[in-house]
This record gives structure tokens, sequence and C-alpha cells, in this order.
């Protein structure tokens, strides 16, 4: 692929437990600078735990995960999230009863010189939470929330956003939405990992996919390789997706 | 009349130490995720380390407040590994029970070998009796006056951390959501163990205002204050930081007007009441649980 530059993420027969529980086994994913890669996989294939885990949320029970060529392996969520990966999780995980500005500022934490042209910049991107700034961030809609919750990990000047299902819950409308949004941002020279049960709609927007299945990496190609996959068309681009 | 003013100011100072003990109190309970019952008796360790200080020095001020407040920090944040195995889980109630633990060997150190058990008194220069302003018939001690605009100044100092800086924003996003805020980088752990720091802090700022109030110190006070503490916060709700400091107040001038009225022991009566009436009416609180 991008072969000669060496992957900003590289993650090495991976695998992690709920105590016997095994929710993924022996993932190995790079991802280069740049790239836009979506992960897809039915509810319950591991690529939420997958996400967590390579923010340190989980332990590792075996393999490693390397960043900018560091092992993170095992390394506790602030010190990673501070190398600069951040997670917008399923479920935007925005605290409801702060206001959209401290949830904001929240994110640049280990960031914090660099705040007032952060914040220009998101409020740039998202209009309506300048407006809202103020407001509860409960009060958002569910795609301003979203929005937040990609606002937020922009706060920490990420070198990789991973976004855990974006399109959950929201109206298609919103739903393209927020892949545009995704797009831009790509666009601008941030590298994206995104988890989605929307295959369709990933493949369309991302440039290379892995495909989870039962905790394990079934399928691997670029977007076009998997769209045109019999099987991968069948188990997941079959029926229409859930709103 | 007179007799009525002279309750309620002394009502106020009691009610604002009230107020800043349970701030303490709520602080543990809603980023630590601890109920720590000890923390009036790290207070009255407070108390005895400022006494003790006074001793050493000959009287000393200077010397003695910063002791009783680094001593209170330390002892707080000593606390922290016995609950880290209980809070990581999850298990408050259990925590409960651990804390109790703690504040039994803490009474007894207390009472064996500190001063023998003997209650301590404090000077009162350092309680400001002597000196009294007087409007007309009333007399106000200075002492009462510093108390409660030095709680006030400490609660204000509090929320300023909580509400206008980024570790304060930390401390609000663990009480929301421990998750949420590990997930957003939060360093839960040190977090945690700062809030112990704070707590503690606070708590030796009290002890001061409690020496200055009470004018002496007996270990006995500890699980009395203890009660107070977790009555009030029952009563205004677990984790309610605005309630907290409404009902530390409401108890503070109930207890003083009920002892310049009611005969005897009534007065102490009064922390029971609150609990009673808390279960028996509204159990999560005159203004909600916040946890």
């Amino acid at each position: 692929m991008e072969g000669n530059r060496s992957p900003i993420l590289s993650v090495s027969d991976l695998s992690v437990s709920y105590g016997l529980i095994s929710a993924v086994r022996n993932i190995s994913i790079d991802l280069y600078e740049g790239e836009f890669v979506t992960l897809i996989g039915a509810n319950g294939a591991g690529k939420t735990t997958f996400l967590e885990s390579v923010l340190g949320m989980h332990p590792a029970v075996r393999g490693r995960v390397f960043f900018q060529g560091k092992e993170i392996t095992n390394w506790s969520t602030d010190r990673i999230v501070a190398l600069g990966l951040t997670l917008c999780p399923e479920g935007r995980g925005i605290l409801p009863a702060m206001s959209v500005l401290e949830n904001l500022q929240l994110g640049a934490f280990h960031h914090r010189r660099h705040m007032p042209e952060s914040l220009e910049k998101v409020f740039e991107l998202f209009p309506i939470l300048e407006r809202r700034r103020h407001g509860r961030a409960g009060n958002l809609s569910g795609g301003e929330q979203q929005m937040l919750s990609i606002g937020r990990a922009l706060m920490a000047g990420p070198k990789l956003l991973m976004l855990d299902e974006p399109s959950l819950g929201l109206a298609p409308i919103v739903v393209t939405e927020v892949f545009k949004i995704v797009t831009r941002l790509a666009e601008l020279g941030h590298t994206i990992l995104l988890a989605e049960q929307n295959a369709k709609k990933a493949l369309q927007y991302a440039s290379r996919g892995y495909v989870f299945e039962t905790g394990r990496i079934a399928f691997e190609g670029s977007a076009g390789e998997l769209m045109h996959n019999e099987d991968v068309v069948r188990v997941y681009m079959g029926a229409r997706t859930n709103g | 009349m007179e007799a009525l003013i002279a309750q309620c100011v002394n009502g106020l100072a009691v009610g604002s130490i009230y107020a800043l003990i349970v701030t303490g109190f709520n602080l543990l309970l809603l980023v630590a995720g601890v109920v720590q019952y000890s923390y009036a008796h790290i207070i009255v360790i407070g108390m005895y380390t400022a006494w003790f200080v006074m001793q050493v020095t000959g009287g000393g001020l200077l010397l003695a407040i910063p002791s009783a407040i680094a001593v209170s920090t330390v002892v707080s944040m000593l606390t922290e590994p016995l609950f880290r195995p209980l809070a990581r889980k999850g298990a408050v109630n259990q925590t409960f029970v651990m804390s109790i633990g703690i504040s039994m060997i803490l009474t007894h150190v207390m009472a064996k070998h500190l001063h023998q058990g003997i209650p301590i008194s404090f000077p009162d220069a350092l309680s400001g009796r002597t000196a009294a302003i007087e409007f007309g018939v009333i007399a106000v001690s200075k002492g009462q006056i510093f108390v409660f605009f030095g709680s006030i100044a400490a609660v204000a100092a509090f929320m300023l951390l909580l509400y206008r800086t980024m570790m304060g924003r930390a401390l609000r996003a663990m009480a929301q959501s421990p998750i949420i805020a590990k997930l957003v980088g939060v360093p839960t752990v040190r977090m945690s163990m700062a809030s112990y720091g704070i707590a503690g802090f606070l708590g030796g700022v009290t002890a001061v205002f409690v020496a200055m109030s009470l004018g002496s110190a007996y270990p006995a006070l500890a699980d009395s204050l203890g009660i107070k503490v977790i009555a009030t916060v029952l009563f205004a709700g677990l984790g309610n930081l605005n309630g907290g400091l409404v009902c530390g107040l409401i108890l503070g001038m109930a207890e003083s007007l009920t002892t310049g009225y009611l005969p005897g022991q009534w007065s102490n009566a009064l922390a029971f009441a609150m609990i009673m009436v808390t279960v028996m009416f509204k159990p999560q609180g005159l203004f909600g649980t916040r946890i």
C-alpha cells in the first residue's frame, strides 16, 4: 500500500478478554498517516473492544500496539491520549451536565497551551457548537452531540482520530452530514479509523477496510475490493441497516 | 431578642463549619467514590496537631496553622491506598465500613496517645473570645466573624477550583462519569489521589476554624462531628454540593437555637432527627442525590 513509510498505528496480534470470554483475537492492523480506514462488522463483533483496547482501556492478553513507532501496549489511557490518539466513543460519550464549551475544554486536558486555537478551529468546523457553547451539552440533538464528540477529540490535537459508530441512532440525513464532516477532516490531513455497522456507508467514504467477525478479522482490503467481495456484500450489505 | 440574635450569629458560624466539612466529604464521595466517615477524625487530628505545635513553639499561630493543614492533607492522602481496592470496584457501601474502621483507629490513637485522651484546650487568643465587637447589647466575638467569613472564603476558593480550572473540570467529569473522563484522557488515578489531598487540605483549614469555635478538642469530638456530617449529607442528598452547604448552615442554626431554648442535650439529637426524617420521608435528600 503505502509501503515505504512506517505506519502511524501498528497493532500486532492483539487479543483482549473480558474475564474468560475472549472479545478480540489475533488482530493485526496497520494504519498509515493520512489514511481513512474503516472497521466494519456486526454489533458485538469486537470493534468497540478493539478501539478501546488501543486506547488502553482494556489490558491486552496478548499482542502489541505501536503508535508512531513507540510501543504503547498496556499504557494508561491518559498517556496514550497525551500522545495524540483520541477516540469518539460509541454513543458520543459527552458529559450532558456540563456545557458544550466545558466539554470541549476538557478535551484539551493534555493540549492546554493550544486551547484558544483549537477552540477556534472547532468552532469554524462546527458553528452550531459556537452558538450553543454555554448551553447544557445534554440538550443538544444526537447529530450535534456527535459533532461535540468529534470537536472534543480535535481539542486534543490528535495525530489519529478514532470514531466508534458515529452513525448510531442518527437519522439518515444527519448520518450523511457526519460522514461529510469526517471526510472533511480526512481532507484536512487527519488520520481516521472509523468503526461502523453501516458497512455500505462506511465503504463509500473510507479508502480501506477490515471486516470484524466474532472478534477476528475475516476480510481486509481496499474499499472497492470489499464492496465487490461476494461474502462481504451478502452478509453486511444485503438488508437495509437499522436507522 | 438579643439572645436570639446571638444564637443566630453562633448558628451561622457553626453552620458554616458544617458546610465546609460537608463540602470536603462530598468531594471524596463524588470523585474518589468513598464515604469518608473518618474525615471528621482527620480534622480533629489536625486540631491536635495545631495544639501540639503551639505547645512546642509557645503559642505561635504562624507554625500551628500550616502544620494542622499539612498533617490533615497527608493523613487524608494516606487513607487512599486503604480505599483503593474498594473504590476501584465501585463498592461505595464497603468504603463506608472501611472508613468506620479507620475512625476507630484514629479515635483510639487520640484517646490513648494524644494527651492521654484528656481534652486539649486552645488559648482564648485563638478563639477570639476575648476580643468582641459589640452592636448595642449584642456581642459577636472576632472568632465567630473570622470563622464565618473564613469558611465562606474556603468554600468559594474550592468552587473556583471546581468551576474555573482545568483540574476542576476533570474532577467534575470524574464525578459524572469515571469512564468518559478516563476515555477523554483525564488521569483518573492521579485525580482521585488529588481529591484526597484537596479534601485533607480543606479539613486542615476546618480544624483551625473548629479550634477557634469550640476552644477545645477531645477524642469523642471526632465521632460527634462525623455523625453530623453524615446526617447533613443524607439530609441534603448524597453528593449534592450546593445542598450540602445549605443544610450545613441549617443544622448549625438549628443546633444553636435549640441549645438556647431547649433543655439539656436536645441539640445533639438534631443530627439523628435529620437522619430519621430523611429516611422516612425523602430518602434521596432535600435537594436530591448527585451520585
